[in-house]
């Protein structure tokens, strides 16, 4: 799939123990999925503070996934330390009239092929839409 | 060409034969990157992980060439360490070093122009988060070559047994007065035939041999600090209280057996139990959890269960047909068992929707695993010492998943054991039968012939129950262990560290992480052994140093910090006086820090990160995404 030059990039944030495996693991597939897609490691998503996504919609990213381990996350309260921050994101990008559509939480195992891609592909659908309007 | 601050970034693009170069223009790639601002070399190879690749970025780092290392090539868990490997070989700090994904996540998902313009941008990234590395050290903390184990079971006393062989001094804990848990209640093991208590003897004589091993029953842990290397933990000793042990006790004490027997359905009694409670403290290195699992009690009128005396449960069965032995006869309730109808899945697989949360409020979606294979190995049992009695088994899938295992399946079939499917919305339905000489009725719509109704009368009905985790709550919150949502407590990866925690230095030894049979259980015991031996027997660990910092030139003492730390001690607060104010330091405990960053967030000053993956290196990263 060819990626065009005006295409939303999209940022995945993908934990190294769940997700980021698991984007392997569709390369392992040899699925594709749209090539505006970057991937960053990361331990837990927790680490970002509220300011970080919103610099990222500022520096001209379309759309995030963070990808995370969700109930399965190998440290003790992150995963629900996460929700909470994503909720005060959503409240700071309507504050901004960000479409909140454009940061989407979920989680992603080690071989959630078709999740991934489901995630992937309606995110892409999403900013083509977001950013044509 | 160096950046303004120094860094010379080294790029290095593999081919990987022709997975990544098919699809990516790697000497595209290579000219692009070249541009970035920092980089001093760019070079391709058509195996960088190859020796000749390794000692391109070796001589690059000994020439001087290079001071910061990225490496664009296959997912980073295949050859990090390679190549971390390599640097420090050449004399550099190994964590000077990023990897790009261009294989997985590039070559192998795109194509053409797509595929090398991403592959560009990936490895920008990377360079970006290389201009913002710093050198680092594996955190060295100082630990006692000895591990706690706890629960006697098969896996807590291979676990024993195996970390006292490797030199680990082991303290081995069981809360029960008995040794050799769930398998204790076992007959015949799959799928070698063994007697289950011949191996508990074996194992539990091995251990109580052992001078290297103190092993206290009655035993449990109450209060828990430290981290590895060096936990200490607080043990009491008391006089059992729970119906469970007393009825044992009693039990046993009625057999005649004494200290050192081993008691079918019981246990083995490795010592006095206590007259009083007592406290003890143990310095100890690493703990191994082998706290196992119990079966599941079907709810009331769950198949009959609790309604009719003729529902029993599949370890039910086994002590029904151990006593038997003696008399040659299979019967319940004094009357001789002439059909008995076998339920597969009881208690696991449950669908929400379908099935209803049991009394705890949960409901167990995973697979038992163990139960298809005990199931028919029970059948089996009944065909070939009971022949005059019919077996009907009704599962939704058999999954004997194991070396050997399938063979039951095969040698049920031979012993004409009848099997009805069903479909988890259509359950087996149990009735009492009105005047005929069976005493229940069991109705099912058989997928095997295409969703027939089918009827059969039987004397016994036995539920093949699966497992659920043992109540470990209690040590669960004091020593914050992660748990999935099956209960189960949950290993960092399945496959990478399968028998790890987050928290270094607690490791998982078998059905306390998952359902899995004695085998198995084993196999983990011997793999959490292995690990702590590896972990303790230097005298020291070495960490990853990818834990919490402080920059105490910005740090203001807020301590948000420490607030959200979900770990006890890793974050450490204190207030000092200087030149007459009073200013708060803050400290971070190395050895605690899981490195999970819950702490960086929450800090209105940036003066918190977690080396090797700061939030400047991730705006680095993203900036150069963006810009690309």
């Amino acid at each position: 799939m060819a990626t065009q030059a005006n295409e939303g990039k999209i940022l995945i944030l993908a934990t190294e123990t769940c997700a980021y495996p698991g984007a392997n693991s569709v390369g392992q597939a040899h699925s594709t999925y749209p090539a505006n897609t970057y991937i960053l490691r990361v331990r837990a998503p927790a680490l970002f503070p509220e300011q970080f996504y919103l610099d990222c919609f500022e520096k001209g990213i379309s759309g995030i996934i963070i990808m995370s381990c969700g109930e399965e996350c190998p440290y003790e309260g992150a995963y629900h330390a996460l929700a909470k921050r994503i909720d005060r994101v959503y409240k700071m990008m309507k504050e901004r009239s960000l479409d909140i559509r454009r940061l989407r939480l979920t989680a992603i195992c080690t071989v959630c092929n078709r999740a991934f891609l489901k995630e992937v592909n309606q995110m892409n659908d999403l900013v083509k839409e977001l950013d044509e309007v | 060409m160096a950046s303004e601050t120094g860094e010379k970034v080294g790029v290095y693009i593999c081919y990987c034969g022709g997975n990544i170069s098919d699809h990516v223009d790697v000497e595209k790639v290579a000219e692009n990157v070249k541009e970035v601002p920092g980089v001093a070399v760019a070079r391709t190879n058509m195996f960088m992980c190859s020796d000749p690749g390794q000692e391109l970025i070796m001589e690059d780092i000994k020439n001087g060439v290079v001071n910061r290392v990225v490496v664009a090539s296959c997912a980073p868990a295949l050859h990090e360490l390679t190549f971390r490997g390599a640097i420090q070989r050449a004399g550099m700090n190994p964590y000077l070093y990023d990897h790009a994904n261009i294989r997985e996540q590039v070559s192998w998902v795109h194509h053409g122009d797509a595929a090398t313009d991403k592959a560009a941008t990936l490895v920008a990234a990377a360079i970006g988060k290389a201009k913002h590395l710093k050198p680092l050290s594996p955190i060295r903390v100082d630990a006692k070559n000895h591990a706690t184990v706890i629960g006697g079971g098969l896996a807590g006393l291979r676990a024993a047994r195996d970390l006292s062989r490797r030199g680990t001094e082991v303290l081995l804990l069981e809360k029960s007065p008995f040794l050799g848990g769930q398998a204790a209640q076992l007959g015949k093991l799959f799928p070698t035939g063994e007697n289950a208590g011949d191996l508990i003897k074996q194992l539990a004589k091995e251990v109580s041999d052992d001078s290297n091993i103190t092993l206290r029953a009655c035993a449990e842990i109450i209060k828990s600090e430290g981290y590895v290397g060096n936990f200490k933990i607080t043990v009491k000793k008391s006089s059992p209280t729970s119906e469970e042990y007393i009825e044992k006790l009693d039990t046993f004490g009625n057999s005649k057996a004494g200290i050192g027997d081993f008691v079918p359905f019981i246990g083995l009694c490795p010592m006095e139990v206590p007259s009083q409670t007592e406290e003890f403290t143990q310095d100890t290195g690493a703990v191994v959890f082998a706290t196992g699992f119990k079966t599941y009690i079907p709810s009331a009128g769950e198949y009959g269960y609790g309604e009719y005396p003729e529902v029993i449960t599949l370890p039910q069965l086994i002590r029904m047909m151990a006593r038997g032995k003696s008399g040659g006869k299979l019967e319940i309730n004094g009357k001789r068992i002439r059909r008995a109808a076998l339920i597969h899945c009881v208690g696991s697989r449950h669908i929400p929707g379908i099935h209803e949360p049991g009394s705890d409020g949960n409901l167990n979606e995973y697979c038992s695993r163990v139960c298809c294979s005990a199931t028919l190995q029970a059948a089996n049992e009944i065909r070939e010492k009971h022949p005059e009695t019919y077996v009907f088994e009704f599962y939704r899938d058999i999954r004997t998943y194991g070396r050997g295992h399938e063979a039951y399946y095969d040698r049920a079939s031979q012993n004409n054991v009848i099997f009805f499917r069903f479909e988890p919305e259509d359950p087996p339905v149990i009735e009492k039968t009105d005047g005929s000489q069976y005493p229940l009725k069991i109705r099912v719509k058989d997928m095997l012939t295409f969703g027939e109704d089918i009827e059969a009368e039987v004397d016994l009905v036995v539920l093949s129950v699966g497992m659920v985790p043992n109540d470990i709550s209690d040590l669960v919150d004091m020593m914050k262990l992660p748990v999935g949502v099956d209960r189960f407590l949950l290993e960092v990866h399945p496959k990478l560290q399968p028998v790890e925690l987050a928290k270094t230095g607690i490791l998982l030894a078998g059905t306390c992480q998952a359902p899995m049979d004695i085998g198995e259980a084993c196999s983990a015991a011997q793999a959490a052994s292995s690990k702590v031996a590896t972990l303790l027997s230097r005298g020291y660990v070495e960490l990853d140093p990818f834990v919490a910092e402080i920059n105490i030139e910005k740090c203001t003492g807020t301590g948000n910090c420490a607030d959200v730390c979900p770990v006890e001690g890793a974050i450490q607060q204190s207030e000092t006086e200087s030149d007459g104010e009073k200013v708060m330091h803050t400290r971070i405990n190395p050895a605690l820090c899981t490195g999970c960053g819950i702490c960086v967030a929450v800090c209105p000053e940036n003066a918190i990160d977690i080396n090797g993956w700061t939030l400047g290196q991730y705006e680095a990263m993203v900036d150069a995404i963006a810009e690309c």
